[in-house]
């Protein structure tokens, strides 16, 4: 028999909610401007204030979107951490109060486990291919750059991440150095398009296993620029596009070069890209280039499900729910990073 | 006021070791300096001598990392640079991490400066001419 799971996501910046009959994704709303028209609200600015005025609209719009009543559904997973404790309370207290009202059990999903599992998200009247286990997973986003060995739904286990800043942060902070406005990871991809990816050479850093480090290039491009400004004021005006270019290149050399080793060592040929930083083209190119190099299957999920979104942790529900781990009510929320 | 120098890696962990002798006790410490200056690896050295046993990470995009000693002892380590508002660090509850007694690192302190408790360690980091880092503590206890 098909189960409905609405899923809830509240752990940084966006409120989300998705239903899901097994694993087919009914409906996904992101709180957004849309969400408010119809109560006639607009979307605050403050992060778990927003949350806390998000939650009814977007739960409720994604139940009607998926053409069911809330008596339908099954069980409400809940994304429990990591993330910032003020706003995980707030998808934390609707999930009880939603699991209390209509008598069904709580699935507690790791924000992690979610952005990989994003890859068994099935579509409606859509066949899509998903990774076979064991594969590796990059996931890159703003706070996180991790390779994860996915055994299972349930069995996952990082074998590297970043040591100091994440790999859309030092996106993001290049960014902010070269003058770009904030987030500059898409400005700088799309500038990189027109550059030349080696004009520069900015240092690799020289981490032991599958970790990574993004700080020293940071520091090191920062530095450069210093010292190219005191020879020539329009230094960066002149040399945007190529330095775009090389940053982007130096960083999805660092992300590759230690995903290829990972591959290499744990004799894996499926590789998946997850979060938000798998946007950026030149990564999307850069892994199917070494791809076909390698006799590597990869798989990279529709943007939508690689920002944070509900989508994920409905589906992550789903597969706890088959083995009926639930969570009691007094599970509090978790914001350290534990995977 | 203290003043440590830093000029290489090399010894910051000696200059970290100095740092946790001197403030020995649990407190809320903020670092300011610029981007680069080395705000982020300071504090990673200054949990490494805290015996903190997770990743000591960027929390630019967190805004809050929370870490555990082998003692289980929190450390908590903040990077404000996000937010828009003063008001945003009420969302975070902010006052339960700062009024912890648990050793907190805020990275800039200057986005939420009048919430900042009037007890206090202000830490400036700067980068002199030959990359020596100069890293200046007052003690807003005292006065």
């Amino acid at each position: 028999m098909s189960v409905y799971i609405l899923g809830i996501e509240s752990s940084c910046d966006d409120t989300s909610a998705a239903v899901f009959k097994d694993e087919t994704i009914l409906s996904n709303r992101v709180a957004n401007q849309e969400v408010h028209k119809d109560y006639g609200g607009v979307v605050p600015e403050l992060a778990s204030r927003a949350h806390q005025q998000n939650i009814i609209p977007v739960v409720d719009k994604a139940i009607k979107d998926a053409g069911i009543t809330a008596a339908d559904i099954n069980a409400v997973a809940y994304t429990r951490g990591p993330g910032l404790m003020g706003s995980l309370l707030v998808g934390t207290s609707f999930a009880k109060g939603f699991s209390l009202a209509n008598n069904i059990p709580m699935i507690d999903v790791n924000h992690l486990h979610a952005h990989v599992l994003a890859h068994f998200i099935k579509e409606q009247n859509e066949e899509t291919e998903h990774p076979e286990f064991p594969f590796l997973c990059l996931l890159v986003s703003g706070g996180n750059s991790q390779i994860v060995l996915v055994k299972s739904h349930l069995d996952m286990e990082v074998v590297g991440q970043t040591i100091d800043d994440a790999a859309g942060e030092a996106f993001d902070k290049c960014a902010k150095v070269m003058g770009l406005p904030y987030p500059g990871g898409p400005l700088i991809d799309k500038l990189a398009k027109e550059g030349n990816p080696e004009a520069f050479t900015f240092s690799k850093p020289r981490i032991k296993g599958y970790d990574y480090s993004f700080s020293g290039l940071k520091t090191s491009f920062l530095y450069f620029l210093r010292d190219q400004l005191k020879e020539n004021p329009d230094f960066i005006e002149e040399n945007k596009k190529d330095l775009c270019a090389s940053l982007q290149k130096t960083i999805i050399d660092i992300l590759l070069d230690k995903l290829q080793l990972a591959a290499k060592d744990l004799k894996i040929n499926q590789v998946a890209l997850a979060g938000g930083v798998s946007a950026n083209s030149g990564l999307r190119i850069g892994l199917e280039n070494l791809a076909i190099h390698k006799k590597w299957k990869t798989f990279i999920p529709k943007f939508a499900y690689t920002t944070d979104n509900a989508a994920m942790v409905a589906v992550s529900g789903y597969y706890k729910y088959r083995l009926s781990q639930f969570v009691e009510h007094d599970a509090a929320p978790f914001s350290r990073v534990v995977f | 006021m203290s003043t440590f120098l830093i000029s290489s890696l090399d010894n910051i962990d000696q200059v970290a070791k100095d740092f946790i002798n001197t403030y020995n006790q649990p407190g809320v410490f903020c670092f300011y300096g610029s981007m680069g200056a080395g705000k982020t690896t300071f504090v990673q050295a200054l949990c490494e001598q805290l015996k903190v046993v997770d990743v000591v990470n960027s929390p630019s995009f967190a805004i809050v990392n929370e870490y555990n000693t082998d003692k289980d002892d929190k450390v908590y380590h903040f990077d404000f640079y996000r937010l828009k508002e003063e008001e945003e660090a009420f969302d975070l509850g902010y006052e339960d991490y700062f009024y912890s007694d648990s050793y907190c690192f805020v990275e800039w302190p200057e986005k939420i400066s009048s919430l900042l408790p009037a007890k206090r360690y202000d830490v400036t980091v700067t980068v002199l001419e030959d990359m020596t880092r100069q890293i200046n503590v007052v003690s807003q206890v005292l006065k």
